[in-house]
């Protein structure tokens, strides 16, 4: 473990050195990726700014739904969720025999050749906007704060489940960067509160494919209001994780390149 | 005479490159399909959103929750119409310097790009926009029917064009800043939203509205899906269909000259192997 977590310590350095090239870039770029995610919180404050809003929900309180929502996306894409674009790419231009032969993890190395820095804009934007969002509510108790926190993590497991999935899709869909758009817009069910949906959908993103747990659920226990099926979904979560690994393994052997 | 015939033979160009485009996108049209799946769900979600949003009222900036649903419809379906990525192979091409091969050519880079988009989007006409379109009148019950047919043709049409100039001079900009994805998708960003495809434009604050009325943005999917739905006002001005559709048409007239300006300046910037 502390070897894998040594290499990827010097696979984030070599990453951060690679952007650091073009740094006018890499500012602009990771400022970009913070104004692409609030494009989401602004449309929330343009929708109650003009008077309207989500039926018991404040605008503070969706923002926290929207914010942890961010925060997740901002841990998972610059750190593991390159592993998308970089399966792609490596399928599409047949260069994915080179991940084959190395003495790692194929999962392993193509996560670690993604890290993806101009994606920490994401971050900074999630930290700051969960910031805003959390002293904008009441307060919650320590153990509510312990219980967000676990419930954060399995919302980065369904972010990376997701992304093994789109990933292992460009085995099959070979260099079809469309798979961002279908998460986009799955993912848009996870930030606004479930009870706008219809109670299909709400046990939809709960048991199946837990949505929920990306924005939803762990905003509900910090504002004291955590539901009762709240443990579906992190069996959910796990099942998952789990299909999605599977699938990535199995897509994998379909792997074929100019060897054969 | 001679103006007819360089009509004739631009028009054989514009049609053999867009072919030529039709035939190379039509072998990945299952990633343009993907828009069957985006399309509804993302109309889907904003389906929820305001019907939650008009549980306490029947009017929201003049809107009514089925004009509302009808204006997110349209906007999708209009983007299948007019969308292209003329800014991001322009950059690609100037980057990698394979735009030395576009300079020697007998037409110039924006034709061909223009034409190229023409094919790209009649394959989107028949992958993306005939099947959402279907979708929406039989799943959502969203009955999109324009108020006048010429109008709102003509309309879409000035949108194609205004979303490709855009586009293109956002482009041109790759011949100052070599590695510009971070500007390009700022710029993109903005036009995103300010061409009203995440809110309707009438819904930020007045003062606002009136600066978005003198950008270019609002004429490439903001107009057009007004004069479809037959009504347009903005910034608290309001026009009869045919005016705002012949501002639009100043709009375009004015990008066309701001690109071809663009054009000059940057591509005395152009450095490649042998320039």
């Amino acid at each position: 473990m502390m070897k894998k977590l040594k290499i990827y310590g010097i696979a984030f350095k070599n990453a951060l050195a690679t952007r650091l090239a073009y740094r006018v870039d890499f500012i602009i770029s990771a400022f970009v990726m913070l104004l692409f995610e609030l494009t989401i919180p602004f449309f929330t404050f343009m929708i109650y700014q003009n008077g309207a809003g989500f039926p018991g929900w404040s605008f503070n309180e969706v923002l926290l739904i929207q914010a942890g929502f961010l925060l997740c996306k901002g841990i998972t894409f610059p750190f593991f969720a390159g592993i998308v674009w970089n399966t792609i790419e490596h399928i599409r231009n047949g260069t994915f025999d080179l991940l084959l032969i190395r003495p790692l993890n194929p999962l392993f190395m193509v996560m670690l050749t993604g890290i993806d820095i101009k994606d920490l804009g994401k971050l900074i934007g999630g930290i700051a906007l969960f910031t805003i969002a959390v002293s904008s509510v009441p307060g919650s108790s320590a153990i509510n704060w312990i219980f967000f926190a676990f419930l954060m993590i399995c919302s980065i497991l369904v972010f990376m489940s997701f992304a093994f999935l789109m990933a292992a899709s460009g085995f099959k869909w070979v260099g079809n960067f469309r798979v961002y758009d279908i998460f986009e817009s799955l993912t848009a069910f996870a930030m606004y509160p479930r009870s706008i949906f219809s109670k299909a959908l709400q046990f939809l993103i709960t048991a199946i494919i837990p949505l929920a747990l990306m924005g939803f659920l762990p905003a509900s226990v910090l504002l004291n209001r955590p539901p009762a099926d709240i443990w579906i979904s992190l069996l959910s979560c796990l099942i998952f994780l789990v299909f999605s690994i599977f699938f990535w393994y199995r897509m994998m052997k379909n792997y074929s390149s100019a060897g054969g | 005479m001679r103006l007819f015939k360089s009509i004739i033979k631009q028009f054989r160009v514009l049609k053999a490159v867009a072919f030529v485009t039709y035939k190379e996108w039509a072998a990945y049209r299952s990633h343009m399909m993907v828009s069957l799946i985006v399309g509804p769900v993302s109309f889907l979600v904003q389906y929820f959103i305001w019907q939650a949003v008009y549980s306490n009222q029947t009017q929201l900036n003049g809107f009514t929750l089925d004009q509302v649903l009808s204006y997110y419809a349209l906007i999708t379906l209009t983007h299948y119409l007019t969308m292209d990525f003329a800014d991001w192979n322009l950059h690609m091409l100037i980057r990698t310097g394979q735009f030395i091969t576009y300079m020697i050519r007998p037409m110039s880079h924006r034709y061909f790009a223009f034409s190229q988009k023409v094919g790209h989007r009649v394959l989107g006409f028949i992958y993306e926009f005939i099947p959402v379109y279907l979708m929406f009148f039989f799943v959502f019950n969203i009955k999109l029917i324009p108020a006048n047919f010429f109008w709102c043709g003509l309309s879409i049409a000035l949108g194609f064009l205004m979303t490709f100039f855009i586009n293109y001079a956002i482009g041109i900009i790759g011949f100052w800043i070599i590695r510009g994805e971070g500007v390009r998708r700022m710029i993109m960003t903005i036009d995103r939203l300010f061409r009203g495809v995440l809110i309707p434009l009438v819904f930020f604050p007045d003062m606002i509205q009136k600066i978005l009325f003198f950008l270019p943005f609002q004429f490439a999917s903001y107009v057009p899906v007004r004069v479809f739905i037959g009504s347009y006002i903005l910034g608290g001005m309001s026009f009869s269909i045919p005016e705002i559709v012949g501002i639009q048409a100043i709009a375009v007239v004015i990008m066309f000259f701001i690109t071809k300006i663009l054009w000059l300046l940057g591509a005395r910037k152009f450095t490649g192997v042998g320039v």
